[in-house]
């Protein structure tokens, strides 16, 4: 209450933005972005051919992806300048570096509690990457510009009925909107790229752990000449387990890939319900905020209690158990 | 009425594949409530039950995911 006290001007800011947000959105118009599962394509000609992979496209994920990496890259520098300057000093983190010591500790202190202090170490700097590396992209697409500022491209023949438009753009004079910004993790290719990294470090941690015994997991033929029956069974469960090794990768990809888009179509089906100048939509961004956190907060932890599954092996998980 | 009629079959064919996230819908409500009922009667477990209950949620999200994927190959002519 009493800091509200103190500077009671910040509510007006924020009411006299909002004005301004109504009055510029009933001058300036804006122009329905069409909706497509792929990204699209900012330059209509290919940059450069791949050979056997094909023509390489400048798609409007690519440069989210380089404000992505460019943003997290400046926090890493600043936090670790920070962190320095403390060590040389009073060892007290001040300022970033403070903010993610604190965040960093939060998350070690997860990874010890799921996986055991013997793997935190070596588990921890995947979960903590591939968490912060999705909140990001999450996070980054939330911001107004993106997916709404772009460029004016022809409109293809046989719009909309073509394959791949979800919600079709509006068409001005012939022309359609592809916006330059699109936030990465709407692009399939990311989240496929990102769960495969994941699914193979699984792997990775897991042949650590084991060695060769990991093998064990999918090929199991431990009880095979002891009982026969069982054993066989064993070995039939074993493949299931390698079926669902790689139905991971799908669910991975899919599940991040699946929220982000539902949040983007969300938003564009409420646009349209209630004219150009809703606020409707901004409920939908507070929605769609929770759901980008969760989502990044989910992929980092299920990376991270795979991971701590394949460190334990079949036979000392029962022997932990009792 | 006009139009491809294997076109609206992919439209309705979406539709249906959809139905199944009505189980991932019940799956995330029960797992919700477990959670819920254990936080109430004991709140110390706060913290372990949001984090178990959030991974339960995802591996039953998954079944709606596969759904989305079903719709997705149907809608786009994947296959």
């Amino acid at each position: 209450m009493e800091q509200v006290q103190r500077r009671p001007w910040r509510r007006w800011v924020v009411l006299v933005l909002m004005i301004v947000g109504f009055v510029l959105g009933g001058i300036f118009v804006p122009v329905q972005p069409e909706i497509t599962v792929a990204a699209e394509r900012l330059i209509e000609e290919p940059l450069f051919n791949l050979g056997p992979l094909g023509p390489f496209y400048l798609v409007n994920t690519i440069p989210t992806l380089v404000v992505t990496l460019v943003l997290l890259g400046i926090i890493a520098y600043f936090a670790n300048r920070s962190l320095k300057k403390s060590a040389e000093t009073d060892l007290v983190p001040r300022g970033i570096g403070n903010v993610v010591e604190a965040i960093l500790e939060i998350l070690y202190n997860l990874t010890e509690g799921s996986a055991g202090a013997k793997w935190a170490k070596a588990i921890f700097p995947w979960f903590a990457t591939i968490l912060i590396y999705v909140l990001f992209a999450n996070l980054l697409k939330l911001i107004p510009g993106f997916e709404s500022i772009g460029v004016l491209h022809q409109v293809p023949t046989g719009h909309p009925a073509s394959g791949g438009v979800l919600m079709p753009g509006e068409v001005e004079n012939g022309y359609i909107l592809a916006p330059f910004f699109r936030g990465i993790s709407v692009d399939l290719n990311f989240t496929a790229a990102l769960a495969l990294i994941a699914v193979v470090a699984i792997q990775y941690i897991g042949f650590r752990a084991q060695g060769a015994g990991y093998l064990s997991k999918f090929f199991n033929t431990r009880r095979m000449f002891k009982v026969p029956f069982f054993g066989a069974m064993d070995f039939l469960v074993g493949l299931l387990e390698l079926i669902s090794e790689l139905s991971k990768i799908l669910s991975f990809a899919f599940r991040l890939f699946g929220n982000m888009f539902a949040g983007i179509v969300l938003v564009a089906i409420v646009a349209g319900l209630l004219g150009k100048i809703s606020i409707l939509p901004a409920m939908i961004m507070m929605f769609e905020l929770f759901v980008g956190v969760i989502q990044a907060f989910v992929f980092g932890m299920l990376t991270m209690v795979f991971m701590a599954q394949a460190t334990q092996g079949h036979g000392e998980e029962h022997a932990e158990a009792h | 009425m006009e139009g491809n009629i294997l076109d609206a079959m992919r439209y309705v064919g979406a539709g249906l594949a959809m139905i199944g996230a009505a189980g991932a819908g019940v799956g995330i409500g029960l797992s919700v409530q477990g959670a819920l009922t254990g936080m109430a009667r004991n709140p110390d477990t706060y913290g372990n039950l949001l984090t178990n209950m959030i991974l339960g949620i995802a591996f039953s999200e998954a079944i709606a995911i596969y759904c989305l994927v079903i719709a997705f190959l149907m809608l786009f002519k994947v296959v």
